[in-house]
């Protein structure tokens, strides 16, 4: 819970900025998103239509310091359902990308951009698939471009980003 | 008719038995696939969550390899295609977004121009092929085979990047085309929970059995996907369900192209069928290999 003096009424437009939140300002708390996640029927603490609300009242500390933002997969139903045009899955991007840059980069995630910077792939072949692949006549490994990732990477900056992750709040 | 074809991560490191079965299928068809020199990550779900400029230009990276060889990017798995696809269409209309993503990729000395479609293998067979083509290939029938069809997820979501619904019909259309039955179950428009392994493994093991109580319930006898995230879920996560809630769904997976190659008559490789968790050897004996 937020208490009145730590809301950031700002935080809304804070969002709306970014560029996939401006769904933000289209909801009116329904709850369609919250009855078609597939998560917040198994999930008591996530609930899209609370954290549109938390963003909207201020809430910001909690919205961007908590798991809150990580359980969403992006499976798009609440997008497609929103009577309001209002992109609930977008949004769920704009505030992780957000807490990303407060330093609230979940474990699995972490890992993921570790292995991107490294080889160019999220997923790369154990030395046994390798193997594997060589004598069913495929291509070891995917030929990649780690270099140019890795360029890519520093210019946009998630190199830097992901160096300077905190351990995130329960 | 001629692709590029990006074959993604996912694929090539964990399930070589979809790449040779599509290796395999897609030349009786007249389709060429062009294999795409330096491709990287496709920037999916885990990424975007990170960083919205990293997704874009890494997803432009490979778009702008396709375009370099003129052909259009034909993807197998459903993040690859909602990536590719979701970036290939905004950057097509929106031009300062488009001028911002290229003041990255001059870094690599690349440059989006937006002259290529990004498809899935499903549209290639349903739109470039035709689903008569795809029948008249069929050789053995799986005449009588309760499917449940797993589209996943990014295949047909959001709807505006899909034109709406069209590619569930679709999926189900080429499923039949090989004789079989495709069901409806309640939850076939809900996720697998694969996105969430490596995360939080319990949950994403949760999402994938209600999926599967609900084809059980509905009758069917084994799942057919394109999705990779999909194959591994649901097929991995019958043994840690079997485990943890001593329930057994016994639903074999198969990839939408391993069911049609067994369909025109090719039998499955004894390592292939070994790719699979849940046996197939009860459903399928006829059409694998010996081991």
């Amino acid at each position: 819970m937020t208490k009145l003096s730590e809301l950031e009424p700002k935080f809304m437009h804070e969002v709306a900025n970014t560029p996939r939140g401006k769904g933000i300002l289209a909801c009116i708390q329904c709850g369609r998103c919250s009855s078609s996640c597939p998560i917040a029927r198994l999930v008591d603490e996530h609930n899209p239509r609370q954290l549109m609300e938390m963003i909207i009242l201020g809430s910001r500390d909690e919205v961007l310091h908590t798991k809150l933002p990580w359980y969403c997969l992006s499976c798009f139903t609440c997008l497609d359902r929103c009577p309001q045009g209002g992109d609930v899955a977008e949004v769920m991007f704009a505030i992780r990308n957000l807490a990303v840059r407060e330093g609230n980069v979940p474990d699995g995630f972490a890992a993921q951009a570790g292995n991107l910077i490294k080889t160019g792939r999220v997923v790369t072949p154990a030395m046994m698939m390798i193997n594997k692949r060589e004598k069913l006549g495929l291509s070891k490994t995917p030929s990649t471009a780690i270099e140019e990732v890795q360029k890519i990477l520093k210019k946009t900056t998630l190199d830097k980003m992901m160096a300077s992750r905190r351990t995130v709040k329960e | 008719m001629k692709y590029a074809m990006f074959w993604g991560c996912l694929i090539p490191a964990r399930e070589p038995n979809y790449e040779v079965s599509v290796r395999k299928i897609m030349p009786a068809f007249g389709v060429k696939l062009v294999e795409m020199e330096g491709t990287n990550c496709c920037a999916p779900f885990g990424i975007q969550s990170l960083d919205y400029m990293s997704w874009l230009a890494l997803a432009a990276r490979n778009l702008c390899i396709g375009e370099e060889m003129g052909l259009d990017i034909v993807t197998l798995c459903n993040d690859c295609y909602e990536s590719l696809l979701m970036v290939n269409t905004m950057l097509k209309t929106d031009h300062e977004l488009k001028n911002q993503v290229n003041e990255i990729l001059a870094e690599v000395g690349k440059e989006y121009k937006g002259k290529i479609d990004v498809k899935n293998m499903i549209d290639v067979l349903y739109d470039d092929v035709g689903v008569k083509k795809v029948k008249d290939a069929v050789k053995k029938p799986f005449t009588g085979l309760k499917v449940a069809t797993q589209p996943g997820c990014h295949l047909t979501k959001p709807k505006r990047i899909h034109f709406g619904e069209r590619k569930f019909d679709a999926f189900d259309e080429l499923v039949r085309a090989t004789g079989a039955e495709t069901i409806d179950y309640d939850r076939r428009q809900s996720c697998c929970g694969g996105p969430l392994r490596g995360i939080n493994d319990e949950l994403a093991r949760d999402v994938a059995r209600m999926k599967l109580i609900s084809i059980k319930n509905a009758g069917a006898e084994c799942i057919v996907t394109v999705c990779p995230f999909c194959f591994l879920e649901l097929d991995m996560s019958q043994l840690e369900i079997k485990r943890h809630f001593k329930e057994e769904y016994n639903l074999p997976v198969l990839h939408f192209a391993e069911l049609l190659r067994m369909a025109m008559g090719m039998k499955l490789d004894d390592w292939e069928t070994k790719s699979h968790r849940v046996p197939l050897n009860p459903l399928l004996k006829d059409r694998l290999q010996e081991g």
